[in-house]
């Protein structure tokens, strides 16, 4: 069977834990519980005809108490970049680290997701930088954990991306 | 390893393993609680098993220990921790350390269970607070351009309201009118009281909020923002972005030192400010082209210029209008129309002033000025190198009745021409403009006893033009007075603009009576100028001229106006009484009785009035030979009123400037005075 090693990026509070537990097991919790270390789940997906297995690591969101360890990326075929829709500073946050992964990984697939699309009234994702992500030719998907919006599309698209 | 005891390291908590080809290992120890839960291992060393397969986090750690048993480094090789879920859905955390015991490679498993827990707990109260401190933030920006919205966008027609309705209720007119225009005036006071006690609610929330975050833009140099580190951070930040739309960003300084480019404000504001004018010439810039930001050192301020090689401004829209609220380009501007706003009402509240221009060969210029963090004007007038001749006190406005020299600078349209009215009304001599600029062109030319500038003008703002004004001053032997006029209205932006150099300052909405309270402050008493000799009917009237003066605003001109109306007015209507009341014209009689009636009530002569009514009944009742008795007693008293009214206007003034308006006279330049 394919195994793809997919890991979660974005800084803290974004959602990366609550989008897994949607993706993975149709759940959702309102209630925020900072991820402390790395969490490895799996998922079994259907891509085209071939069986994948998705190996999902959920990794805490970087910020000033806890610096991202790379090693944590070895073997990773692509990850999701999550950012908060309400917080403009998240989406600083993903532009730094994407820059860091080509750095340190080297370039490879990934997708970005501005989650928390369920609280459109508090959205800082404007145009303006809509714009700039346009322009950088991220593949952008706008979801929400909690309501279920998007989130099968986001892994899927990842997927499709690793998958060629 | 016969020297480890593997009792004594299971009972720690630790499962020891000896690594045995790829990805395999042998049990050292036997196997502890934890791990036998977790994954069922056989509970007795030594047992096969394989690492990578029991755990993708180890299978990914291998790779490092491996590297680390291979290399000659000693120490240890830890991994982070890790969280695997127990076949009973518990949570266990996880970390592996690789090291050699007695030269052999070992991989030690233990689960940081407390120290994890407590990891947790912490991390999570420091990322609550995290989040809660952004909330905090994004909620004290919403509540500033809501209190801005407040504070101008509602009180800037407000006071055109004022103006007018003062400028109105001046004019000559019935006393139906005049009630209608009193209730128009009510009605704007009202809303008035009702915008500053929302203000003030705002306010309070707002400043406790700011002393919390020590974010006060008007605290010491030390902590002031630095323009150059500012611009550089955001540079920095936005410039993966500009990379990606191939737009290069270069910025320069005119000065090396750092300690220059000290500005008032508050880092995170600047930085915003700095992102929103970059993300703005991004959004226009096409690829291949330049975004420069340049700043330049300009005395007392600093200047940040952000230019773009884009299609320029819009020729229909004004500068005004982009830094308005909702303003967004037609092409590709923002979402919301507050970042433009956002940056003008921040750069104003800070004493600075903000705005754009296309540049000659194309592209566009927005810029921004800020007073620098230790040039404020208190702090100014306080080196005598400086200003040495600045006085401790506000210089008098003129001891003088005659026309003050005023300068008006404001931008609203209707309030300067309002303004202009009034005060030209009242007799003084007025220059007004529309900027600060213009007003230091004026400033320089003429010499004015009074300077009325709005705190918030394009171009060069009232804080600025007033820093100017008192530098060019500081040399001549009487400077003009500075009246600054604001929307910024709580005790603390007052104090401010007293600090920047301001004599007085009037908040907006004003009345006109306010100004003329400043101006008539130092002016000698208006009583004075009331007829000496009197009466006790003589005093009478005079305190009812009194109450009309005070009626009026204090406004002599217009008090002296109506009286040359009455003086006019009056012979004619008793002529015209007597007449009709001889050929008994019963409603003529009882109009022209009831016309005499009102004017002499307006100057208090309640016996005039009395004998007036009397008329007027006798009149309807058609009782002419008792009206015609009335009519003598009340020629004597309006002929004592008359007498009392030129007392007050002049005699000679009577024939030549009744019912006309002197103009103001043309305001000479300097050096002819």
């Amino acid at each position: 069977m394919i195994q793809k090693k997919i890991c979660m990026l974005g800084s803290f509070a974004v959602g990366k834990t609550s989008l897994v537990r949607r993706y993975v097991e149709s759940i959702f919790s309102d209630k925020y519980q900072t991820t402390v270390g790395v969490k490895v789940v799996k998922k079994v997906v259907q891509s085209g005809d071939k069986e994948v297995t998705l190996v999902l690591w959920d990794i805490y969101g970087e910020d000033d108490f806890q610096k991202m360890r790379w090693s944590s990326f070895n073997g990773a075929s692509g990850f999701l970049l999550v950012a908060d829709g309400t917080r403009r500073a998240t989406f600083d946050k993903a532009v730094e680290l994407e820059k860091k992964v080509r750095q340190e990984v080297g370039a490879i697939p990934f997708v970005f997701v501005v989650n928390k699309h369920d609280r459109i009234d508090e959205w800082e994702f404007d145009d303006a930088i809509a714009e700039q992500i346009a322009a950088k030719g991220w593949t952008t998907i706008r979801s929400s954990a909690k309501s279920g919006e998007n989130v099968e599309e986001a892994f899927s698209a990842l997927l499709r991306k690793i998958m060629g | 390893m016969s020297s480890l005891s593997p009792f004594f390291v299971r009972e720690l908590g630790y499962a020891l393993f000896e690594p045995k080809g790829k990805d395999q290992f042998v049990t050292l120890t036997d196997t502890p609680p934890w791990l036998l839960d977790l994954w069922g291992l056989m509970p007795i060393a030594p047992a096969e098993i394989n690492l990578a397969e029991k755990s993708p986090y180890l299978e990914n750690f291998l790779d490092e220990a491996n590297a680390f048993w291979k290399s000659d480094g000693s120490g240890e090789c830890r991994s982070e921790t890790w969280v695997e879920s127990s076949p009973t859905e518990k949570e266990v955390p996880l970390q592996a350390i690789a090291l050699r015991v007695q030269g052999k490679p070992v991989l030690a498993l233990h689960s940081p269970d407390l120290a994890f827990r407590e990891q947790v707990r912490t991390l999570q109260t420091a990322r609550n607070a995290l989040l809660d401190h952004e909330r905090l933030l994004s909620e004290i920006q919403k509540k500033e351009i809501l209190l801005h919205c407040i504070i101008h966008d509602l009180s800037q027609p407000l006071s055109v309201m004022h103006v007018a309705l003062d400028c109105l209720s001046d004019e000559v007119m019935d006393a139906k009118r005049k009630k209608f225009i009193e209730l128009g005036k009510n009605a704007s006071e009202q809303q008035e009281a009702m915008i500053r006690e929302v203000l003030q609610i705002f306010s309070a929330d707002l400043r406790a909020t700011l002393d919390a975050e020590k974010g006060d833009a008007e605290k010491s140099a030390a902590s002031s923002p630095n323009l150059r580190r500012s611009a550089d951070a955001v540079v920095t930040s936005l410039g993966p972005a500009f990379e990606a739309k191939q737009v290069r960003l270069v910025l320069t300084a005119s000065q090396n030192a750092d300690d220059i480019w000290l500005v008032r404000g508050e880092e995170s504001r600047l930085r915003r400010i700095f992102s929103n004018l970059l993300e703005n010439a991004l959004r226009y810039s096409p690829a291949g082209s330049r975004v420069s930001i340049t700043l330049e050192d300009d005395g007392e301020f600093c200047q940040a210029n952000v230019d773009d090689e884009g299609p320029g401004l819009p020729p229909d829209l004004r500068p005004s209008q982009i830094f308005g609220l909702f303003s967004k380009g037609k092409e590709g501007g923002g979402k919301a129309g507050l970042g433009m706003y956002f940056c003008r009402i921040t750069v104003e509240r800070w004493g600075g002033s903000i705005g754009c221009a296309s540049l000659p060969e194309k592209g566009a210029r927005f810029w921004f000025r800020l007073p620098r963090a230790m040039a404020t004007a208190g702090e100014q007038y306080k080196q005598a190198a400086i200003a040495p001749a600045a006085p401790p006190t506000p210089p008098e406005i003129p001891r003088t009745e005659g026309p003050l020299r005023i300068l008006l600078a404001e931008d609203q349209d209707e309030i300067r021409m309002l303004t202009t009215h009034q005060l030209e009304r009242n007799g003084h001599e007025v220059v007004a403009v529309s900027d600060g600029r213009e007003a230091l062109d004026k400033a320089r030319d003429i010499p004015f006893d009074v300077i009325l500038l709005d705190e918030q003008m394009p171009i060069v703002g009232g804080v600025e033009a007033a820093h100017k004004i008192r530098r060019d001053s500081a040399n001549v032997s009487k400077r003009p007075c500075l009246i600054a006029l604001t929307g910024n209205n709580t005790d603390e932006d007052h104090q401010r603009l007293r600090s920047e150099g301001f004599d007085f300052v009037l908040g907006k909405p004003f009345r006109l009576s306010a100004l003329n309270d400043l101006f008539q402050r130092s002016a000698p008493s208006n009583q004075a100028n009331l007829p000496s000799a009197q009466t006790p009917k003589d005093t009478e009237r005079s305190a009812g001229l009194a109450a009309i003066l005070e009626r009026v605003g204090g406004d002599q001109k217009l008090l002296r106006q109506m009286i040359r109306t009455f003086l006019k007015d009056t012979p004619r209507r008793m002529s015209s009484l007597q007449r009709h009341i001889r050929r008994e014209n019963s409603p003529e009689v009882a109009a022209l009785a009831h016309a005499i009636l009102g004017s002499s009530a307006i100057f208090g002569a309640s016996e005039a009035s009395k004998l007036a009514r009397q008329i007027q009944v006798l009149g309807r009742e058609a009782a002419f030979s008792q009206a015609e008795q009335v009519f003598e007693v009340l020629k004597e008293e309006i002929a004592n009123l008359e007498r009392n009214l030129r007392g007050y206007v002049g005699p000679k003034r009577l024939s030549s400037d009744s019912g006309t308006r002197r103009k103001p006279r043309r305001v000479a330049p300097k050096g002819s005075r």
